[in-house]
């Protein structure tokens, strides 16, 4: 369904993305993890269309080329990132931002929008998933909102949403645990045949909510490593140190441990 | 970021919809300014002794006078003896029954959106239509007679009312204020005049919608509202003009007089002929607006400014009574060659008196955008307080905004705060906004209209739509 | 009303007049005190030092050069052992040596266009003090600079001069500590900034003539490109003291951090006009000005931030807070911006209020007397401004002139 292939990503000049392949069929669930700065979040940017990357290869979605479409057009092809840092929009109402959002991705795939009193239902049914209050609705976009609450919100347009593509970058990140319960409970509600997802995350513990059907290991903007979730176990108790180290300096008598090839 | 820039560049370019001129059969009096032109006026208009009196010293007070140079505008010289003072519609204002209205003017004011048949009205407003120099019709006469509300044209209530205007007339504003004041209280044409009794709350909004039409004419209309003890008005002032090559002069004073308990709600959407982006043509709007607010009354000003090439106005309460209340709540946009210079003055003499002020600058294309606004607590004004927050919006590089506000405190009890910013649309927030699906110009209209939000918040129901659209119409247009 | 000028020769100050209220800059100042003064050459003779007004003097453990009355006085300047790279001199001796180091601040072309009073400082203040730090040495040692106004024969206020050049990569500290003694006249100083890139200042001023005199002050500073200007205020003394600051960021990525705190009483009013300029890309600003206003004094602060265009990347903030101690106290105060890029964050606050009732009772019901409760808390507002000075013989200094001040 995505196909990812040689993906390189620079900024200025400066390469972040050395050459990304990777293939992730309908329904799966993969999560990329990876030490600071290896390039998980410049892919999540590379596959939504954000600004100031030189970008290379090939993306696909449903074999359309993704990487030719500025960002509203690829999620109206089905493209949703989950932001680390969701912006604040202050005087924006959260509940019409959504309808703007979903009617917009309606009118581009030539469907018909979404009257206010439909949306509300639907709007309702996702503020259940995530455990939010009315009033959450009718606050501005992120403006003043905790760390939880904003992530929380991503969950909750995602569910409005309805994508062929989740990607979740860092969702997990400055969760306390019943905000990580409540978002990763979403998130599996979501999950569906029809639905991929990429679980951006640094830490094995949103793993144990969310169980991944591939893991793989992202250092200095490639994938050097591919398992099934008894990777990510495996990286909670070693680190990135092996993989770091092999990509950082190059000692051929360091063993190449973990997980087999 | 280039990107966005030509995208904001494409967004202000948007046209003007009201820009067409409706051929009206016009009296109209020759170019000039004299004393005889002042008596020609008064005459027209069948004045009283008192108040030809009244203009003629107006006129001398102004003839002493200094166009104001401090605002932070550039100015075309404005031929005050090249324009003419008097223009009206031939047909006679019609007052009872809205079929007598020149089918010319009604269909003038369905194109605006402006329907004048009662039947076809938005519920619950009565309007008064200003065209060029004279009201030609009020609305809703009838209701608002039931309640003892007095609405109608300023030349009526000169008639109908003597004393009342007598009493109030430029009691608030005098006559020497400024040199636009100065100007409008020796020329002023006609205007509305609003009169709510003790007690009463007004049952309907009140509207007046002015509406330049001829060519070299000034427009000098006179807004008179007074409310007595515990009572309530909401009113509302709309403005559009054709689009011509010239400049036109628009010089208006207001006066409200809000007494004990008293409650007045004035907001405005401004939307005169802007000029085009090359800066040509467009109203020059130098405007006086000013309350005061007796014992606990509360004067609330909310303007949204997006038209006239220049904008030189400053809609401000003396806070006269103890206990009283003045808020100013302003979205002025420049884009294209727009200057605005605009703001409030809260001046604090009684005691317990609070003001707030919320302004919203948005600079755009090579508009120039400033705000201007004094707060000034006096002695006797124990315990004010004042908050202000000023925020600027920059939508391009060619564009400037500007934040001048004097505080003058001279007693300790008072607790003032002046807050401000400057921003441009954060390009994240594009891109949050793009990636859930947003073109990028359904983005910047959303994230504009955000930035504004507390102020149209303050405006009565349709006039916030009202408002949100054209803030997008200026912003928007020819992308899609 | 006296002339403005005492000059026989009067072509250089030809068709100078007072400012008025009308003048933007000059709106809340005391016209009639201004209008007492005059300026002319310096006197043939100086009075001498009255030894009360000699211990004002903070005695900082380094270079001092003392101006009496516009006159540098080489019996009260201390040259000493210079460290290296520093480099002291009198404007006499500058002209001779390194003239290029006052041509802007002597430019007459720039000062007649300028106010009334900076056109007379150029024309009268023709000696004063050059601080000169060669490229990449850092000076340990405070450099002070006294400047003494006592009235003389001729009864006028004197003008004196300030010139600080930091070549690239220097860095260095200035004290100008400005007082005077008698019944009227005072003091016009001006003092020329040019920092070099990457170079690092540390200015303070201290202003504190007699309560009957008037100062004028104005900082002129332009900053190369990674520089850092720190900038203390202590205006504290005369009928009127005003201080001004021009700061322009002419270099990428400067920075400057000017901070203030004027405390009035009697019928003082102390009035501080600065204005930064961003004139190159990625230039930060902060300014921080505290006013304490008690009896019938008066305060003002006009600050401007002046995003030029192409300053992408400014990043401005402006506070001015005042705390008002009487009835008759005034604060006027006006935050100015005028941004004409859009790559910018800029903010300003400005409020104007008295001591926090909360705190006060707060403090009494720990025992505290009501009066000595006030001192702490004037003083903890004060402190957030002295606290930004790294010396501590001045931080005394400050913190003892200001306990006469709420004694």
């Amino acid at each position: 369904m995505l196909h990812v292939e040689s993906l390189t990503a620079s900024i200025g000049g400066t390469p972040i993305l050395n050459g990304l392949d990777l293939d992730i069929g309908s329904g799966e669930i993969h999560a990329i993890m990876g030490p600071n700065g290896s390039g998980k979040s410049t892919f999540a940017h590379a596959l939504a269309g954000r600004d100031g990357y030189e970008i290379g290869g090939t993306v696909t979605l449903d074999g359309v080329d993704l990487l030719d479409l500025e960002p509203e057009a690829r999620a109206a092809a089905g493209v949703f990132v989950g932001f680390q840092y969701p912006v604040e929009i202050p005087g924006v109402n959260n509940m019409y931002f959504l309808r703007t959002a979903l009617n917009s991705v309606r009118r581009a795939r030539g469907e018909t929008e979404i009257g206010a009193r439909d949306f509300l239902a639907v709007a309702q049914d996702a503020m259940d998933l995530v455990e939010m209050k009315q009033d959450f609705l009718h606050r501005a976009v992120n403006a003043g909102f905790s760390g939880g609450e904003k992530k929380r919100n991503e969950i909750l347009q995602m569910a409005v949403m309805e994508p062929r593509l989740a990607v979740l970058d860092e969702t997990d990140s400055g969760l306390d645990i019943d905000a990580l319960r409540i978002v990763a409970s979403g998130v599996n509600a979501l999950r569906g045949p029809e639905r991929s997802m990429i679980v951006i995350t640094h830490y094995q513990r949103l793993l144990d909510y969310i169980k991944p059907d591939f893991v793989h290991v992202l250092v200095d903007g490639r994938i050097v490593e591919s398992g099934d979730h008894t990777l990510a176990l495996h990286l909670e108790d070693h680190g990135y140190a092996d993989f770091v180290n092999h990509d950082l300096d190059d000692t051929p008598e360091r063993p190449l441990s973990g997980a087999a090839r | 970021m280039s990107e966005t820039l030509r995208e904001i560049k494409e967004l202000t370019d948007a046209s003007y919809e009201y820009g067409f001129s409706t051929d009206l059969d016009t009296d109209i009096a020759p170019p000039g300014l004299t004393e005889d032109t002042v008596r020609l006026i008064s005459a027209k208009k069948d004045e009283p002794e008192w108040l030809l009196a009244w203009r003629l010293k107006a006129f001398e007070a102004w003839k002493s006078m200094d166009e104001p140079d401090w605002a932070k505008l550039e100015i075309q010289p404005i031929d005050y003896q090249s324009l003419s003072y008097w223009a009206a519609p031939t047909q006679k204002p019609v007052l009872d029954s809205m079929d007598d209205v020149d089918p010319d003017i009604r269909d003038m004011f369905d194109k605006l959106g402006i329907p004048l048949h009662e039947q076809k009205m938005l519920s619950n407003v009565a309007v008064d239509a200003i065209v060029d120099s004279v009201s030609v019709t009020t609305t809703f006469k009838k209701t608002l007679a039931a309640a003892g509300v007095i609405f109608c044209s300023f030349s009526e209530a000169v008639q109908d009312h003597p004393d009342l205007v007598r009493e109030h007339l430029g009691s608030v504003v005098p006559v020497r204020d400024n040199f636009f004041a100065a100007l409008n209280s020796a020329v002023f044409s006609d205007g509305s005049f609003c009169y709510i009794p003790a007690g009463v709350r007004c049952p309907m909004e009140l509207s007046t919608y002015f509406r330049i039409n001829s060519q070299n004419t000034g427009q000098f209309e006179r807004t008179l509202i007074i409310a007595e003890d515990d009572s309530h008005v909401s009113y509302l002032e709309g403005c559009t003009a054709p689009q011509r090559d010239e400049n036109q002069l628009h010089a208006a004073v207001v006066e409200l007089v809000a007494k004990d308990r008293s409650e007045i709600k004035y907001s405005t959407v401004q939307n005169w002929y802007p000029g085009d982006e090359n800066g040509v043509g467009g109203i020059y709007n130098f405007v006086t607006k000013r309350g005061r607010a007796h014992t606990e009354a509360k004067i609330s000003w909310t303007q949204v400014e997006t038209g006239s090439a220049i904008t030189w106005k400053y809609p401000s309460v003396i806070l006269q009574g103890d206990r009283s209340v003045g808020e100013f709540y302003s979205v002025a946009l420049s884009s294209k060659r727009q200057q605005a210079d605009t703001g409030t003055k809260m001046i604090h003499i009684g005691a317990d008196t609070t003001s707030s002020i919320i302004s919203k600058g948005i600079s755009a294309g090579h508009g120039q955008n400033t705000y201007r606004g004094l707060v000034k607590v006096l002695r006797s004004a124990k315990n004010a307080r004042n908050y202000t927050q000023c925020d600027s919006l920059l939508l391009g590089s060619e564009c400037g905004a500007h934040t001048i506000p004097y505080i003058e405190v001279k007693n300790p009890s008072a607790q003032v705060e002046h807050e401000a910013s400057t921003s441009t649309v954060g390009e994240d927030q594009l891109y949050y906004c793009r990636q859930r699906g947003m073109t990028e110009e359904d983005a910047m209209s959303m994230i504009v209209n955000g930035f504004c939000r507390e102020v149209f918040d303050e405006l009565p129901m349709e006039f916030a739509v009202e408002a949100q659209r054209l803030l997008s119409v200026s912003l928007e247009g020819s992308v899609g | 009303m006296t002339a403005i000028s005492t000059a026989d020769d009067q072509d250089m100050v030809a068709g100078l007049t007072y400012p008025t209220k009308r003048d933007e800059g000059w709106r809340y100042a005391p016209h009639d005190v201004l209008r007492q003064l005059s300026f002319g050459p310096p006197a043939a003779s100086t009075p001498p030092l009255p030894p009360a007004l000699g211990a004002k003097i903070p005695a900082l453990n380094g270079p001092r050069i003392v101006l009496l009355n516009g006159v540098v006085d080489p019996a009260l300047s201390d040259f000493g052992a210079l460290p290296a790279g520093l480099h002291l001199s009198t404007f006499v001796d500058a002209r001779r040596e390194q003239p290029e180091l006052l041509a802007s601040h002597l430019d007459n072309n720039v000062g007649l266009s300028a106010d009334t009073f900076t056109a007379l400082n150029i024309a009268f203040g023709q000696n004063g003090a050059v601080v000169h730090v060669a490229s990449g040495h850092t000076i340990e040692v405070p450099v002070q600079i006294v400047d003494i106004a006592l009235p003389d024969e001729t009864g006028g206020a004197s003008c004196s001069g300030v010139v600080i050049h930091l070549d690239d990569g220097a860095s260095a500290t200035v004290v100008e500590t400005r007082i005077g003694g008698g019944d009227f006249g005072g003091s016009n100083t001006r003092t020329t900034i040019t920092l070099g890139a990457q170079a690092s200042l540390d200015h303070i001023v201290l202003q504190d003539v007699a309560s009957t005199q008037v100062h004028l002050g104005h900082v002129d500073a332009t900053q190369g490109a990674g520089s850092v200007l720190r900038a203390h205020l202590f205006n504290l003394g005369a009928r009127y003291g005003r201080v001004g600051y021009d700061v322009c960021l002419a270099g990428e990525g400067a920075r400057a951090e000017l901070t203030g705190l004027y405390f009035g009483i009697g019928n003082q009013t102390l009035d501080q006009q600065v204005t930064v300029v961003h004139g190159a890309p990625d230039c930060t600003s902060r300014q921080s000005f505290r006013g304490i206003l008690d009896d019938e004094s008066t305060g003002v602060f006009n600050g401007g931030i002046d995003v030029r265009p192409g300053a992408d990347g400014t990043d401005a903030e402006q506070s001015n807070d005042n705390l008002l101690l009487s009835d008759r106290a005034e604060a006027n105060t006006q935050p100015r911006l005028e941004i004409l890029a859009d790559d910018v964050v800029c903010k300003h606050g400005a409020t104007v209020g008295q001591l926090d009732s909360n705190a006060l009772y707060y403090l009494r019901t720990r025992g505290i007397p009501e009066a000595e409760a006030r001192r702490l808390l004037i003083g903890g507002f004060a402190d957030q401004a002295v606290d930004t000075v790294d010396n501590e013989i001045l931080r005394t200094w400050i913190t003892e002139r200001l306990r006469r001040h709420d004694a």
